[in-house]
């Protein structure tokens, strides 16, 4: 989980894998996503009992908004094979 | 059975120690901090990471390695604040949601490209983009999320 100057520059990361082509986020959408309603109540008291929890369900409904639903994204299993 | 109070503290004093100092504490200094023997820190600090499994210990260690979003071993992902570069992200979409554990701070992310070595900068104050350079700045999921991957999702 990257931060690049650019896709371009992404691309030419000796490690960047062909399947990671889905892998990019605008820096807009990264700020969103990790920035949903739990996470800026990382220093409450009860954070880790109460939003915690929340931050999963709260993660895949912003990953829908912005259309991010494919198993890469959405951490579930890659269909069968054809 | 875990006392989910206890818990609850002992994560907001390890979370407030990596805000104040950039460093995580010792189960021992955790355990001080909280009134528990040692031992009983050692366990607590197990309990936490159990429940903050996005977070991990160094293997074969008690020793906090990550507790995103801030890193207690270095990464390339560099926080300043109030111009102290004390803190690290675990990662560099981890790297945007420091802002929240600096309110009314503007928090600034340094990192270089990993193609080619040059910066990327991003400041953030209150969960707002306040400077990209360059600024086309892209995230970028290598492995994708999901244990079917088979490669830590935050590399």
């Amino acid at each position: 989980m990257n931060l690049f100057r650019s896709e371009e520059h992404a691309r030419r990361w000796k490690d960047f894998q062909p399947r990671s082509e889905e892998g990019f986020i605008t820096l807009p959408d990264l700020v969103g996503f990790f920035g949903t309603e739990s996470r800026r109540h990382m220093l409450d008291g009860d954070y880790l009992s109460t939003w915690y929890p929340r931050r999963g369900a709260e993660r895949r409904a912003y990953l829908e908004q912005i259309g991010k639903t494919s198993p890469f994204w959405m951490g579930t299993p890659d269909p069968p094979a054809a | 059975m875990p006392d989910l109070v206890l818990i609850d503290r002992a994560f907001q004093r390890i979370m407030r120690a990596l805000v104040d100092s950039g460093r995580a504490p010792h189960y021992a200094e955790l355990a001080r901090a909280l009134g528990l023997t040692t031992e009983e820190g050692r366990g607590l600090l197990r309990d936490v990471m159990q429940a903050y499994p996005i977070g991990w210990l160094h293997p074969e260690t008690d020793y906090i390695a990550s507790f995103p979003p801030l890193n207690n071993l270095p990464t390339q992902y560099r926080i300043t604040v109030r111009g102290e570069q004390r803190w690290f992200a675990q990662c560099g979409f981890e790297a945007t949601s420091a802002t929240w554990l600096f309110p009314g701070d503007t928090v600034r992310v340094d990192a270089p490209c990993l193609d080619c070595g040059d910066p990327v900068t991003v400041e953030m104050r209150d969960g707002r983009i306040t400077w990209a350079d360059p600024p086309g700045v892209v995230g970028h999921l290598a492995f994708g999320f999901g244990p079917s991957r088979g490669r830590p999702h935050y590399l």
